[in-house]
């Protein structure tokens, strides 16, 4: 086991570990922060893949942006401090559920690629992420562009209530 | 391209920790030094003095301040939210620490007998390792103002990971057309980017400009300058701790030395936005031009000081806005950010990226003026003659009033109807449009 | 400047333009609507957004036309343009036309079937207000043609990340629309968020799927996966669990069982017109998907998907048919009905093999002819609450309007399959194949559930001939004339598929072949 290794080990614990604790925790809030502690595990993961840019992005985006955006949403409309009893539900079924896929997939891996080893590729820099993208996948990307334009026209759409009135 | 930066991360451990002292060092000596400096400018644009009492000039008062504020009672609101109220502050201090490791402070020196660049680190993507760390710190007073249990802390954070969150987003497009001109993501290799003048041939005259990419990619400067003041939360964008509307904004429950935290974290993200600014636009390290025809302007520590000075300008700014300009209504602020720096951001990025495709063809220089200016001409073109939806204001026979009772057209100041009858609100008016029925002479 | 160099070195793959033509003519008006919103005054919208869109199909089944015998992979390798992808896009512009016709329907409605501000709270004296009085959206015509060009997408895309992008955008706008009925806000919000949620659960499903194959073959494309199934020194097991979760995403679009039970509501909740679209072009979409995955991508492990998804077949046919008989609202009956439909077209689908290849298309294409002219007759039947749904308020539907209750009749026989409809035709072509390809066991149960089904539409036949009208029989509303055509194109077509199948068949038949 190298370094790298034993450091994608920890993360993934802690990925894992802050994943359980965001459906587990019965703090509205706190399952925010640890949906936080677990995106920077997994960027902690690609930085260790040596895939830089998309672990930056993802701290930049996911981190940065989106939970902020859940955060803003849930004190917008309540953010009580402390525990809320609502959220605590019956907890077993989906534990089993959960849990069971989980184990089940890692038995897939384990099963799957046991000790093989699998060389890294070359570093995901911007210019070798840039070169993919706009060659082998330039038009799935340009198509994600209209994916975005619709979400954002119909979250105008659905959202608004000051627009088309008359 | 990557060559370059394998001169990082190739330092003896004492050289990587006195690197780390020095970054942190610098940052609080500035911090205390930026708040001396602003109370000192701030002052003497009022015509008053400032502080003047403890040391020379005044200059000790922010230590003073400091070490006061640290002996002060820690007070936990009753409603908080211990661990995360505890946390926040660390968050945001944490956060402004960590992005300026990638700021280049100087050239390659040599450090008894080790050659080492004056930076801590470099990464291929340094400067997403800056804005994530910015967008990092939201976190710090997002959660600080909600842990408190309290309103005003909460709204001032809402309102600064709104406000955050939709400057980032212009910052971060106004650095693209640099991403784009230097080709790398590097915060070394941008300096080295701007080192070279450069000749603009204009219509038959060569002018050599300085390689800074305050010149070059004007649009981008000012978008970035205003987008940093607001990403930090300076006035006039101060909205999160608007003292006349939020008591403190989120710190307003904070006190000692948790206190001092965000007061630190503020100020050094200030710093930084200033020392980004340096590095992306304004050369860097390297001395302006009349220094730099001295030889050994760029080698050695000197590149420190010029460093410094730059940021120091910049400082100065902050606090020439401060003391200059009123804050904005919220509303107002974020149509700004949303409606014009963003949408202007984009149409800059696109005909820069224009430029540079017709820089790279083999077409004749009036081939390029047409491809060039066709589209904004074009542009104007639809602007001026798009037919003006504001229907003709009728005179309602009083000099000087229009017809929406303003004084100075639609914009001007709204006065009270002569005739003293009360108007209907624009609210009911919208409600009961339909109707049109409503008088409302029977108000008068 | 170093990005110069980069310039360089960048070379954009081969786009075949006139190929993409169709997808990219889409995307583009959906853009073009998008600027209509923001520029055109507001009573001018949606006269301008509905010509943009007929315009901008119209144009885009005429790239298709034209491309018509092209076979090729472009686009680095993200579309395969190919006859059964052409066959389906086209049948998608087609289909969308239509529904595009009922979707315009304003006549029938102040402002069309759509409200204007979804996010007034449902049954507010606002939401009242509106609902009687307000204009529709007309940013529904961007969103519809993003979805179409989704559509269109993903039944070419020749990779599973290209299929997953445009898998969402299809999607995407779909979610919405369902929320934006103008009648009944509670129920068509309530059905926006299930098919959000679960759509969205779907998504990962797919997209956790795609890991586990890349895991497996070490390539996207369906051509790469195709040399790698058998023969990848990886474990199989990998191979297996990533083609059912992708298998689940795609049969949870067709709405097959078990991964239907949002169809009835969604069906009930959406507004109508959207409904017949989501039916229609939204199930040809889905299975030219899963045809292509299924034929093009893993037909080498056949033998291990088929008698799972023949079971799955048989269970949703069962579950369509058997649940329908227990439905009291039409929209829901209709929906248990496309159900059970979708597990006739898995059966043409499981023959895997050329025959049953052109089989499910021409079903596809039949079944979205029939089901477009149902939905168009249930806008019509309505009182001043809106579509009276309730399956015993057509009680005697057949004194009051004979014309309409005519032509559902023969819809309904044609959802039965019986003989000299499309629905005969259809199905028995998807038995044939399955026959020849020795699946005859899902062809008994096909058989079986058909007689199944054909109790509740014939109750609705009864329901509407040999009842009195009674009171609360709402008239049949006049329809405009886009409903008008958009009825009379479903039903002639089913009319004419089913006298004279020949032309389609031997279109479906010359198309049938994918290129890898």
């Amino acid at each position: 086991m190298t370094t790298a290794d034993l450091l994608l080990v920890a993360l993934g614990a802690v990925a894992v570990g802050a994943g359980v604790l965001v459906v587990s925790t019965r703090h509205i809030v706190r399952a925010g922060l640890w949906l936080v502690v677990n995106l920077l595990a997994v960027a902690g993961c690609y930085l260790v893949l040596a895939a830089e840019l998309v672990a930056w992005v993802q701290v930049l985006l996911y981190v940065g942006a989106v939970v902020v955006l859940l955060l803003f949403a849930v004190m917008l409309t309540r953010a009580p401090i402390g525990a809320s009893d609502d959220l605590d539900r019956p907890r077993w079924p989906g534990a089993l559920i959960g849990g069971g896929a989980g184990l089940g997939l890692a038995a897939l891996f384990v099963s799957g690629y046991r000790w093989s080893r699998v060389d890294l590729p070359s570093p995901g820099t911007a210019t070798a992420l840039g070169e993919q993208i706009f060659t082998a996948w330039v038009l799935p990307f340009e198509v994600v562009g209209v994916l975005l334009l619709a979400a954002l026209i119909g979250a105008i759409v659905v959202s608004r209530p000051d627009i088309g009135s008359r | 391209m990557d060559d370059k930066l394998t001169q990082f991360g190739q330092d003896v451990w004492w050289l990587v920790l006195a690197k780390v002292l020095l970054v942190f060092v610098f940052l609080v000596l500035m911090t205390l030094f930026a708040i001396w400096y602003e109370r000192r400018v701030v002052a003497r644009m009022q015509v008053r003095p400032g502080p003047n009492r403890v040391g020379p000039a005044g200059l000790l008062q922010s230590l003073a301040d400091g070490l006061k504020l640290a002996f002060k009672e820690d007070i936990m609101p009753k409603m908080a939210d211990k661990a995360v109220f505890f946390i926040a502050p660390v968050i945001s201090t944490t956060c402004a620490f960590t992005a300026f490791a990638v700021i280049p402070f100087g050239p390659t020196v040599s450090v008894f007998g080790e050659k080492t660049p004056i930076q801590l680190t470099d990464v291929p993507v340094a400067v997403l390792l800056v804005l994530a760390c910015s967008s990092m710190g939201i976190y710090g007073i997002v959660l600080g103002g909600w842990a408190s249990g309290s309103t005003y802390p909460l709204l001032g954070g809402l309102r600064s990971s709104a406000q955050m969150i939709s400057y980032e987003v212009a910052m971060g497009l106004s650095i693209v057309a640099v991403f784009m001109t230097a080709g790398t993501m590097s915060t070394s290799q941008i300096v080295d980017a701007q080192k070279d003048t450069q000749t603009l041939t204009l219509g038959g005259f060569d002018l050599t400009v300085p390689g800074w990419y305050a010149f070059l990619l004007i649009p981008s400067f000012l978008i970035y300058a205003i987008a940093a003041v607001g990403e930090t939360n300076r006035a006039p964008f101060d909205l999160p701790e608007a003292e006349s509307e939020l008591v403190g904004g989120f710190h307003t429950e904070y006190s000692s030395l948790k206190f001092a935290l965000f007061f630190l974290a503020e100020y050094i993200n200030m710093v930084t936005v200033s020392g980004l600014a340096t590095t992306l636009f304004l050369g860097g390290w390297r001395a302006p031009w009349p220094i730099s025809l001295w030889d050994g302007a760029n080698q050695g520590w000197w590149p420190l000081l010029w460093f410094t000075i730059k940021v120091l300008l910049l400082l100065f700014v902050f606090v020439w806005l401060r003391g200059t300009l009123p804050r904005l209504r919220y509303d107002q602020f974020m149509r700004f950010g949303w409606k014009v720096l963003i949408p202007l951001s984009l149409l800059w990025i696109l005909t820069l990226a224009g430029i540079r495709v017709v820089q790279g063809s083999d077409l004749t220089v009036q081939a390029r003026l047409a491809v060039v200016g066709g589209p904004i001409l074009v542009a104007l073109a639809i602007w001026m003659f798009w037919p003006d939806k504001r229907k003709a204001i009728e005179d309602p026979g009083v000099h000087g009033v229009d017809a929406a009772g303003r004084i100075g057209g639609t914009e001007g100041f709204p006065v009270p109807p002569l005739n003293l009858e009360v108007p209907v609100s624009p609210r009911a008016q919208r409600v009961l449009g339909e109707r049109e029925t409503v008088s409302t002479s029977k108000e008068s | 400047m170093t990005t110069d160099i980069a310039a360089e070195t960048l070379k954009l793959p081969s786009l075949d333009y006139a190929a993409l033509a169709p997808m990219l003519i889409l995307f583009g008006v959906g853009c073009v609507g998008v600027l209509v919103e923001a520029i055109a005054p507001k009573k001018a919208r949606f006269p301008v957004q509905l010509v943009l869109a007929v315009l901008g199909i119209a144009a885009s089944l005429t790239a298709i036309v034209l491309a018509a015998g092209t076979e090729k992979v472009t686009a680095a390798g993200a579309v395969a343009v190919d006859g059964p992808g052409l066959f389906l896009q086209g049948s998608i512009a087609v289909l969308g036309l239509v529904a595009l016709l009922l979707i315009s329907e304003r006549s029938l409605e102040r402002g069309g079937a759509f409200v204007a501000q979804a996010a007034v709270t449902a049954n507010s004296e606002a939401d009242r207000d509106q609902a009687t009085r307000g204009s529709g959206a007309t940013e529904v015509y961007p969103l519809i043609i993003f979805s179409l060009g989704g559509m269109m997408l993903f039944a070419a895309a020749n990779d599973l990340l290209t299929m997953f992008v445009a898998l969402e955008v299809f999607s995407l706008p779909l979610y919405l629309l369902c929320a934006m009925a103008r009648r009944r806000r509670l129920l068509s919000q309530e059905a926006a968020l299930k098919y959000f949620l679960l759509g969205a659960f779907a998504s990962a499903f797919f997209l956790f799927g795609i890991a586990l194959v890349y895991g497996y073959a070490g390539r996207v494309d369906f051509a790469g996966i195709h040399a790698a199934v058998l023969d990848s020194p990886n474990d199989i097991a990998l191979l297996y669990i990533g083609l059912a979760m992708v298998a689940i995403g795609l049969l949870f679009k067709a709405a097959l069982a078990p991964f239907h039970v949002w169809t009835p509501d969604v069906y009930q909740g959406a507004p109508t017109p959207v409904t017949a679209l989501m039916a229609a072009c939204t199930k040809v979409a889905a299975f030219g998907g899963l045809l292509r995955v299924l034929y093009v991508a893993f037909e080498r492990s056949q033998w291990d998907y088929r008698p799972v998804l023949g079971a799955i077949a048989v269970l949703t046919m069962l579950v369509g048919a058997v649940l329908a008989v227990t439905q009291t609202d039409i929209k829901r009956l209709l929906a248990y009905s496309s159900i059970a439909n979708a597990g006739y077209v898995l059966v043409g689908v499981l023959a895997i093999s050329k025959a049953g290849l052109a089989s499910s298309l021409f079903y596809l294409v039949a079944y979205g002819f029939s089901v477009l002219a149902a939905f168009g007759i249930v806008t019509l039947v309505r009182d001043a609450d809106g579509e009276a749904t309730h399956l015993s308020r057509w009680a005697g539907l057949g004194r009051r309007s004979p014309l309409y209750a005519t032509l559902f009749t023969f819809l309904l026989l044609a959802f039965a399959g019986i003989p000299l409809t499309s629905g005969f035709t259809a199905k028995f072509g998807v038995f044939a194949a399955a026959i020849e390809a020795d699946q005859t066991w899902l062809v008994i149960a096909g058989v079986i559930t058909s007689a199944i089904i054909a109790f509740p539409y014939l109750r609705v036949v009864v329901m509407m001939w040999l009842s009195e009208p009674g009171e609360s029989t709402p008239a049949v509303s006049l329809p405009g004339a886009l409903t008008a055509a958009a009825v009379t194109i479903g039903a002639a077509a089913t009319l004419l598929l089913g006298i004279v199948p020949q032309p389609l068949l031997d279109m479906t038949e010359n198309a049938a072949h994918f290129v890898r």
